[in-house]
């Protein structure tokens, strides 16, 4: 296929936004716009994918013509492609909810234009082989979904805002500090360039900061353990719609970060940075999966399961061997559609409440009307729990498999026991808004949100519990691509 | 001159932490404004900056010259951080006006 293409996924969501801004005044046909946009990013990103699946060779655009180390290159490689299609099937799921969505928000004439550039900065931030465009497209990302959450039904929405915005800015400066130390050091900020080059030379004094200021960043923008706590806060303020992706995809760039980390730039450090990341992974699967299970909201709760569950990922990319990468790249696939499809039934059930809130407080009991909305909850509850037939079984199937076979037993341990937790929490919530009596005088809602998007989410992910081979042959053939860096370097950059 | 460059992105860096550190939810946004132009003269000071002869301009010359990648990375970054700044003020005025006050541990409603 044409490397040209590559650009598609970028380049179909912005310029959609850009119309969408036009149409601003016909919100319908805004709606439907943003969804065909963003529909057909996804059908070209899945296209991208198979094509680079069935060669075995990464599309890379090198933008302008200008060659690898000194124009801005575009690598489509399996890891970025199988992201990009991840990110943009929940959101377009994400737009599909907003359509039936009755929040306030989504009637907001920049709601739409601005989901789609959250779309562009993540597929960008995925696509793009070069470190400072990352930092650009990262920004996209975070201003977008900034303004998204001010603008919340939630009357805390600016200030959670505020509190997400402020770290995402200390997170840049971390980012561009890193960038700046790799620069004067190296002379390149070119990935593939980076990498080659400090395989050469990795005495540079300013090499460890780089390393230290790049770990700070992935992490504020994964959410890992000692960086996580403006997550619950932002998330459950965020409107639905936007709630499902930023808790799915959007924290899914520090685990692509940690991705490129440890298998491509810093090959010396890795040890160093695995350890840290079984340490953070270990310590967000407790914090994450207690503080769900202490909390008063099931979109918190929701928003705390996001840190448990990254903490499995972050483990996995810890142990580092091949099937460990592909379990975590399989783990962060599944915990997308998964956590998305939650989010939104426990959004539907708070728009059928008397006040728009999913605090136990008032929707207790509201799902006795809602049977198919807890038979739906209850399949997002196996899948987060990891319990067949859900996909959730096979990404911890494959997260154990590689523990054994990396002979790491203390954090399997460690890690049963958080997937307890997980069972523990989810199992609360479904008792609490679908057992429990209703509390007296208690107002419900006639019309709420539209059931359609999590439903379908809800459907793939029973899809690819039952049929799970092509997913997890995709992750391991990708966790072989990334196995020798020096596919990527000669791909981006030649011999 | 390298040495001058250094103390003032340290005497940056250290002013912008401080501020950032401080209970004013003002004083920790120009903090945090302070650090971004930390941040923006640090990345001027990868390139060399001691040059006396433009770049790219005629083969002839071979004096010392300015490396231009650095100016062209810290003129986005300005650009990000400036459109940054105004979004966190104005976020700020919305919720100075709601809780009427600026002090950050009067701003709660996130604490439960």
């Amino acid at each position: 296929m044409n490397a040209n293409l590559l650009i598609l996924p970028v380049l179909i969501p912005l310029s959609g936004a850009a119309v969408a801004l036009l149409l601003r005044r016909a919100r319908r046909v805004q709606a439907d716009w943003t969804l065909g946009t963003m529909l057909t990013s996804l059908v070209v990103s899945v296209l991208l994918l198979w094509d680079v699946w069935q060669n075995g060779r990464a599309l890379v655009l090198q933008s302008g013509g200008w060659p690898a180390p000194f124009g801005i290159s575009l690598v489509g490689d399996l890891l970025a492609l199988v992201m990009v299609v991840m990110s943009q099937l929940v959101i377009s799921m994400g737009i599909l909810y907003a359509l039936g969505c009755k929040d306030s928000v989504a009637q907001y004439p920049f709601f739409y234009p601005l989901f789609l550039t959250l779309g562009v900065g993540l597929t960008g931030a995925f696509l793009t082989g070069d470190i400072f465009n990352l930092f650009v497209f990262a920004e996209l990302l975070v201003i977008s979904g900034t303004v998204l959450t001010a603008v919340s039904d939630d009357k805390y929405g600016t200030e959670a805002a505020y509190k997400y915005f402020y770290i995402s800015l200390l997170a840049a400066t971390f980012l561009l500090l890193a960038v700046g130390s790799l620069y004067v050091s190296y002379g390149t900020l070119n990935m593939a360039d980076l990498a080659a080059r400090i395989r050469v030379d990795a005495s540079q004094p300013l090499l460890p900061y780089a390393v230290g200021f790049l770990m700070a960043a992935f992490m504020i923008k994964g959410a890992a353990f000692p960086f996580h706590f403006w997550q619950p806060d932002f998330h459950t303020a965020a409107p639905t719609p936007v709630h499902a992706v930023l808790s799915s995809v959007v924290v899914k760039l520090g685990i692509y970060g940690f991705l490129r980390m440890t298998t491509l730039l810093f090959i010396e450090q890795t040890p160093a940075i695995q350890a840290i990341l079984i340490v953070a992974g270990i310590a967000g699967i407790f914090y994450g999966g207690l503080g769900a299970t202490g909390t008063y909201d099931a979109k918190r709760m929701l928003a705390y399961s996001t840190m448990g569950q990254l903490g499995f990922i972050l483990v996995g990319i810890g142990w580092g061997t091949p099937l460990s990468i592909a379990a975590a790249i399989v783990f962060a696939f599944n915990h997308s559609l998964i956590k998305a499809a939650m989010l939104m039934l426990a959004g539907t059930v708070a728009s059928r409440a008397s006040v728009k809130s999913a605090a136990y407080s008032v929707v207790t009991g509201l799902g006795r009307k809602l049977p198919f909305v807890g038979v739906l909850f209850f399949i997002g509850s196996l899948g987060l729990a990891g319990i067949p037939p859900t996909n959730g079984f096979i990404s911890k199937m494959l997260l154990f498999r590689s523990g054994i076979e990396a002979e790491s037993y203390l954090p399997l341990a460690l890690m049963g026991v958080g997937s307890a937790i997980t069972l523990v929490y989810t199992m609360r919530a479904f008792r609490k808004i679908w057992w429990e009596e209703p509390v007296p005088g208690i107002k419900f809602k006639p019309a709420g949100d539209v059931v359609l998007a999590p439903t379908l989410l809800l459907l793939l992910v029973l899809a690819l519990g039952i049929w799970a081979e092509p997913l997890v042959q995709l992750a391991l053939d990708t966790s072989t691509w990334l196995a020798d860096y020096g596919l990527y370097v000669t791909a981006v950059v030649g011999n | 001159m390298e040495l001058l460059t250094a103390l003032s992105i340290g005497l940056l860096t250290a002013v912008g932490i401080f501020q950032m550190l401080r209970r004013n939810l003002i004083r920790s946004a120009i903090g945090l404004i302070i650090l971004a132009n930390a941040v923006n003269l640090f990345l001027l000071s990868t390139g060399a900056y001691a040059g006396t002869d433009p770049a790219y301009v005629n083969e002839t010359i071979t004096g010392q010259r300015s490396d231009a990648l650095p100016q062209a990375l810290i003129l986005t970054a300005i650009v990000i951080s400036m459109g940054g700044t105004a979004f966190v003020l104005s976020m700020l005025y919305i919720i100075s006006s709601r809780y009427k006050t600026s002090d950050m541990d009067k701003v709660e409603g996130l604490k439960y």
